[in-house]
């Protein structure tokens, strides 16, 4: 269920433009951030708060990186593996978490904390290795700096 | 390092973090806007910005005076004003850093830019990653309107324009203006051939003039210090301007530098990045992004800018150099290149949906050892297809495995003839 | 004009023709696959490169994304042309899973087509290909997402095109995804046209599928007759069944696009309880046996009671050829009728409109959609004429605007206004708008100020275009008639406006013509009640299902020495008549038919008949059984048959049907081949008719303030009654339900979802009431719908008072 006041606040900023299909990604983001993933539900209040029909809603959603529409884990981690990043040993890195979190590219561990997914060159190139932690980026990077960022993400919800 | 050559954008840049509103103010900022408003008129705008020979900063090089002049002058209300600052080619991160240095740069130019086409929206469409910048710009914009610099009557004047910030759901297709139009009006971001052309028929049918963020923070600058002023600061006489050259890869200080148009490449490494790392050998670069075509050791001196790449059959596209050494396969490299944009294209038309995952396929065989000699023709003849695609991507696409062919050829030979990679051990 | 040359031919095409099309007109087909001549063009597949040798474009382009424009020299063979568009077609393949033997599309594939003839023959690509998982998209379309070519044709046809949301496209690159958000029924009445618009077999008729290849199949155009609209098709049989319903285009008519209902409605002339055995009170016997028992019934009655004894009904739905030989027997013989309407208001309401529609002011199917405004009045275009929703639909998309002035909860798939005024203020409201149109200040009727007729009028007069579209199911005969002088008025200060009514019945326009003085059933069943009648002929009128007072029928039919029924579809009627004689329908009997514009159209026999090999052999192979018939063939055209009972015994019917032809009426000419398919001659038609008849009003004015009116109305599944025997129809069906304004379900003391009673003149009907917002206030709205036995009121619009309401407890 979303929240009355998340509903408010997405109903008030909808009125407040021009066209409410303008304000799609906004709303997907908003009910995204509560549900942790754009679930059908979401997908379904997304397209009654912007008078779209679900599968408009869905043609969009489905377009973007950072839309999920399945359920991921606590934090998404997005691993950069454009050229750069690439150059500096990404590689390295997703063979270190997929051995860490026991996990394959794509999936999410047994316990719901982490999503492990790829990403195309994040514009932190100077930063190399880059990866984003639930939108933060963190690099350059090496094994045990990614070690100890992994520790601190499950400290914290320990 | 690159104390010799005069600052523009990045000349107040802090190590960690912005330049407020009363220090831009202090160093100049928002005098164009004010004077602009006060004792110019919008044509002097565009005829300076015409004057100044400012091209695009995004990639594509369109001349800004052209474009904004194509706003016609009796083109319906509201008018629009579109910064795209989601800068998604790989190896480009000039505009985030700027964005965390000159915020108010960037809002002076874009109210510039919007007096100058009597635009009253103004928006700003930023890639998700770049959320710390959006959440700067959007704390920003309120302080520009609280103090009178944007909103209703700014300055005093009867002119009214408004920014909001839009964050992208993310993808690479939506820096293409006619997709990010279609992205900003709730609607699958797939390229839109013109006519109508934007600054005709944009946002909701309206003019909509669409420029990068290197390109509106020039405006200021222009506006305040002349047209000659502005072409002075390049070091070839066809270039104007400094431009943000982002430098990645093997070198041993990459980063986000602001040069004057025209420096040689080989500058660019030695005295601003300090060098190759490890003291390996320049293999090639990318000059200007994931977009544009390798540039070898025969063009280390190359000058760069736009004219001179366009000599070289290369591109000065967004101005990020991805430099490699010679422990680099260029196949391998190449692969990465096309898997990106198998990835990213949107699958509106045929060739460019179907061509990079066939092109990966291929390439992804000769890295692997599958290689055979007929693939160089067939990847050729692909390649020269692909331009026939819907937009610009796919020719960005082909433009490294082109130059792969022309420039490596032997190296790929080696990987279809060794059957696998001579670079792995 | 530019003239240009396209391989070395030149060609002069008006301006704004694509390349591709004006190549089509020098007989060259460049490939498409997402270029439609409905949708245009947007260079999504890259498969009609050609080469721009010389003049204002250069080198390979897209032939749909370039006008045609002098000097321009164009060749589709230049080698580098071809290549690309053999790299097109690999690329396209890449995917595909090459299951062509198993796929209903193959054989009628331009995919197969085009990946032959461009010449892709091997295959080069080795890596794995991308599959998807396919929907289920409810009954009539079958979804297979691995065929997809990516050419977006459904989703703009979907989207675009019909202004349907609930299909479109998902995901981005290689992995595009073409169905809905989650499997389910597609909502669009207009869904089946993504099986003709699919250029492979992502989407294939789902009722016909795996019964044949198109080359096994008899198919010939034929025509829609589930309503007046007369849309175009091509029907096809296999084993003497009728299997399936394309669109067949024609860009006056029904441009490329069928209805739903027109497209799966065939499924009546093939099921298993049609009648095909000719019967004697319920015997079977010989069909020439029967036919002179029920000739000689005739005779003896004629003998004893005189020839206006005898009576005839007949469908506004049989062909012209039955509508003629009934007329021309009735005449002849001077029997009564022939009676072609049910009630009286219907039968003065469809004569009405065709004396109405003047040759100057009628407009076409296709012609609506050039419209830059529509005024519809007392019309509900989705569920009683579909396409013409969908022509309403191409008016607003080229920025025109629609207007609708109609009391039932009207809904489009596109933005237009609504004013749902009650039905006793519709001819005022009329009246009003000719009134401003004329330029004088209409007293303002009794409608809500909303409902600004001024403002419209000014609308209207301004528009460069008007079209004024009008039902004739709801309506009186007065508001017809005004509905034409409205468009007359406003063809005095334009050069083109519009008059477009829409008719219960699909030869219904030539139902018009059978008399100046139209006769009903209802008349007819007075002259039975008085004994004037003693014997009645129903010639493919399945008054059971359709008459609107059932119980009255009954009565009446007792009445009767004797009945003589004529159908091609199973009814209880048919074992009341003392002799029944099986008739064939479209399929078997081909024939004209006139649409509700006036367009005389021709169907063709797609098969001889008999009954299906799946009926005659249970599903499995026919029975090894030896004879020259073929088993069930004994149906008749219901022209021949009619010819029977009203001629000489063996007599050749064929010159019968040629004078009774020639004899039908004088703007009908089926002389010249050439006729067909144009409109006939409205000149002809008498078009004094509206003052001639009185109009039998309903009693509005005088009803009780508590009073609320009761209209039996149509849906785009379940009414009519041809379509509503299709299995594959009757998951699309809503169950039936009486539609009221939710304050009027208050007002009335009724609850939502729950049933009502309604007690009428002894009679009752009971269905569960439905609140609809958009509906007027005062008005209840039920459907003819065949789940329900709504023939008992004798009307289809009536006063019901509020005493004569029940609300039932469940």
């Amino acid at each position: 269920m979303l929240p009355e006041k998340l509903k408010s606040e997405l109903t008030a900023q909808i009125a407040r433009v021009d066209h409410p299909r303008e304000m799609a990604i906004d709303v997907i983001n908003a009910l995204q951030d509560h549900y942790g993933y754009f679930s059908d539900e979401a997908l379904a209040q997304a397209a009654d708060l912007l008078g779209m029909s679900p599968l408009e809603l869905d043609e969009l959603a489905t377009f973007y990186t950072f839309i999920y529409r399945e359920p991921v884990g606590k934090h998404v981690i997005h691993v950069c593996d454009s050229l750069i990043c690439w150059m500096e040993g990404d590689e390295n890195l997703v063979a270190h978490l997929c051995d860490r979190l026991g996990i394959q590219m794509g999936g999410t561990t047994a316990d719901g904390l982490f999503t492990l997914l790829p990403v195309c060159c994040i514009g932190y190139c100077d930063r190399a290795p880059a990866i984003l932690v639930d939108r933060q980026v963190h690099g350059p990077l090496t094994i045990d700096a990614l070690d100890r960022l992994i520790d601190t993400l499950r400290e914290n919800h320990s | 390092m690159t104390a010799t050559y005069p600052q523009v954008l990045l000349k107040n840049r802090k190590p960690d973090r912005i330049t407020t509103l009363s220090e831009y103010r202090e160093a100049g900022g928002y005098e164009a806007l004010r004077r602009v408003l006060t004792e110019m008129d919008r044509q002097e705008v565009k005829t300076r910005l015409a004057d100044a020979l400012l091209l695009g900063r995004g990639g594509a090089g369109f001349p800004a005076g052209i474009k904004v002049s194509t706003v016609a002058e009796d083109a319906p209300f509201p008018r629009y004003l579109v910064c795209n600052a989601d800068e998604m080619e790989p190896g480009t991160f000039k505009d985030r850093v700027f964005l965390h240095a000159e915020p108010h740069m960037l809002i002076e130019g874009m109210a510039l830019a919007a007096y100058s086409i009597r635009a009253s929206h103004g928006i700003i469409f930023i890639r998700p990653e770049y959320e710390s910048a959006a959440k700067i710009l959007e704390r920003e914009i309120g302080i520009a309107r609280g103090e009178g610099l944007l909103g209703e009557r700014i300055l005093g004047s009867d002119y009214d324009f408004e920014i909001v910030v839009h964050r992208s759901g993310g993808r690479y297709i939506c820096g293409e203006v006619t997709a990010q139009l279609n992205a900003l009006q709730g609607r699958r971001p797939n390229p839109k051939q013109p006519p109508p052309y934007a600054t005709d028929k944009g946002l909701w049918g309206l003019p909509t003039l669409a420029n990068n963020v290197e390109t509106l923070a020039c405006i200021p600058h222009i506006v305040k210090n002349g047209a000659q002023w502005f072409k002075d600061l390049a070091l070839t006489p066809e270039a104007a301007g400094t431009k943000l050259f982002c430098v990645s890869g093997k070198v041993n200080r990459p980063g986000c530098y602001e040069l004057p148009l025209g420096i040689k490449l080989s500058e660019i490494i030695e005295t601003c990045c300090g060098g190759m790392k490890d003291g390996a050998t320049f293999k090639a670069c990318l000059p200007g992004g994931a977009s544009t075509g390798y540039l070898t050791a025969d063009h280390y001196h190359i000058e760069m800018d736009f004219d001179s790449l366009k000599k070289a059959r290369n591109r000065l596209g967004t101005g990020a150099v991805m430099v490699f050494d010679h422990h680099c396969c260029m196949v391998a490299a190449t692969l990465n290149l096309t898997e990106f944009f198998a990835r990213e294209s949107c699958g509106w038309c045929t060739p460019c949906r179907e061509g990079f995952p066939y092109l990966r396929d291929l390439l992804w065989r000769i890295e692997n050892g599958q290689g055979e000699a007929g693939f160089i023709p067939m990847i050729k003849t692909m390649c020269r297809h692909l331009w026939k695609s819907y937009c610009a991507f796919a020719p960005g696409g082909v433009a490294s495995i082109e130059s792969l062919l022309m420039n490596f050829e032997d190296e790929v030979m080696a990987h279809i003839e060794g059957k696998g990679c001579p670079f792995k051990k | 004009m530019p003239t240009l040359k396209i391989d070395n031919r030149e060609i002069n095409v008006p301006a704004g023709t694509k390349v591709i099309e004006a190549a089509e007109r020098l007989g060259i087909m460049i490939p498409r696959f997402c270029f439609h001549p409905a949708l245009g063009s947007v260079g999504a597949c890259r498969v009609c490169a050609v080469a721009f040798t010389e003049g204002p474009v250069k080198g390979i382009q897209m032939s749909c994304m370039i006008d045609a424009q002098d000097g321009m020299v164009v060749s589709t063979t230049d080698a580098e042309a071809v290549d690309f568009r053999r790299h097109v077609i690999e690329f396209l393949m890449l995917n595909h899973p090459h299951d062509c033997p198993v796929c209903d599309e193959g054989g009628h594939c331009l995919l197969q087509d085009l990946t032959v003839a461009g010449g892709h023959g091997l295959r080069r690509y080795r890596g794995l290909k991308r599959t998807h998982i396919n929907q289920d998209l409810g009954p009539l379309v079958q979804h297979e997402m691995n065929r997809c070519i990516q050419c977006y044709r459904c989703s703009r046809y979907y989207q675009e095109f019909t202004g349907y949301r609930d299909l479109g496209v998902m995901g981005i690159g290689s992995r595009v995804y073409f169905g809905r958000s989650a499997p389910g029924m597609l909502e669009s009445p207009f869904a089946g046209n993504l099986i003709d618009i699919c250029p492979t077999g992502v989407y294939t008729d789902k009722p016909s599928r795996y019964i044949g290849r198109r080359w096994d199949y008899q198919r010939q155009p034929s025509l829609c007759i589930h309503c007046s609209l007369g849309c175009n098709l091509t029907a096809s049989a296999r084993y003497r069944q009728v299997v399936r319903h394309e669109a067949r285009p024609n860009l006056e008519v029904n441009g490329h696009f069928i209805c739903d209902r027109g497209r799966y409605g065939y499924a009546y002339a093939s099921i298993a309880d049609r009648p095909r055995q000719a019967m004697a009170a319920g015997t079977p016997g010989p069909i020439v046996d029967i036919l002179a028992g029920a000739r000689e019934a005739i005779q003896q009655t004629v003998e004893k009671h005189g020839p206006g004894s005898v009576a005839v009904v007949v469908s506004p739905r049989s062909s012209l050829e039955t509508l003629a030989v009934v007329k021309e027997a009735c005449g002849q013989h001077g029997w009564t009728g022939p009676a072609a309407a049910h009630t009286n208001r219907q039968a003065l309401n469809r004569n009405t409109a065709v004396s109405c529609l003047r040759p100057e002011l009628a407009v076409s199917l296709a012609a609506d959609t050039e419209a830059h405004d529509v005024l519809v009045i007392g019309a509900d275009p989705l569920n009683e004429a579909p396409m013409l929703a969908l022509s309403l639909r191409q008016v607003q998309r080229r920025g025109g605007h629609v207007i609708v002035i109609d009391p039932r909860g009207v809904q489009l798939p596109f933005d237009f206004d609504h004013w749902a005024v009650h039905p006793s203020a519709m001819g005022a409201i009329l009246q009003a708008l000719i009134q401003e149109i004329g330029g004088h200040r209409a007293t303002a009727p009794d409608t809500p100020a909303t409902f600004d007729i001024t403002k419209l009028a000014r609308r209207l007069n301004a528009s460069p275009r008007p079209v004024v579209v009008c039902g004739t199911d709801i309506l009186t005969p007065h508001e017809i008639a005004l509905a034409g002088d409205l468009a007359r008025a406003l063809r005095r200060t334009h050069k083109v406006a519009g008059l477009f009514y829409t008719l219960a019945g699909a030869n219904a326009f030539a139902a018009a013509l059978l008399h100046d003085q139209p006769v009903s059933t209802e008349a007819v069943l007075d002259r039975i009640e008085d004994g004037g009648v003693r014997l009645l002929v129903a010639v493919e009128q399945d008054l059971w299902r359709e008459f609107p007072d059932r119980k009255r029928l009954q009565a009446a039919l007792k009445r009767l020495d004797h009945l003589v029924v004529l159908d091609y579809v199973d009814s209880p009627l048919n074992r009341e008549a003392g002799h029944f004689i099986p008739t064939q329908p479209l399929y078997e009997s081909g024939g004209h038919w006139i649409n509700q514009e006036g367009r005389l159209q021709a169907a063709s026999p797609v098969m001889a008949g008999g009954e299906p090999i799946e009926i005659t052999g249970g599903s499995d192979h026919p029975p090894r059984v030896f004879d020259r018939r073929i088993p069930g063939d004994e149906p008749l055209a219901a022209w021949r048959a009619v010819a029977a009972l009203a001629g000489e015994d063996e007599a050749d019917p064929a010159p019968q049907l040629k004078t009774a032809l020639a004899d039908f009426h004088p703007a009908v000419n089926l002389s010249t081949p050439e006729a067909t398919g144009q409109r006939i001659d409205l000149e002809a038609i008498a078009h004094d008719l509206v003052e001639s008849g009185p109009a039998p009003e309903p009693a509005e004015d005088d009803a009780p303030a508590d009073a609320v009116v009761l209209l039996l109305v149509d849906w785009t599944f379940g009414t009519e009654p041809l379509s509503a025997m299709a299995p594959a129809l009757t998951r699309m069906e809503a169950a039936p339900v009486a539609r009221l304004h939710p304050d009027e379900i208050a007002r009335l003391g009724l609850a939502e979802g729950r049933p009502v009673t309604v007690s009428l003149n002894g009679n009752r009907l009971t269905v569960p009431v439905q609140a609809d917002p958009r509906m007027a206030a005062g008005v209840m709205a039920v459907p003819r719908h065949h789940l329900l036995e709504w023939q008992v009121f004798g009307e289809t619009r009536v006063i019901v008072k509020r005493s004569q309401l029940k609300a039932e407890s469940e």
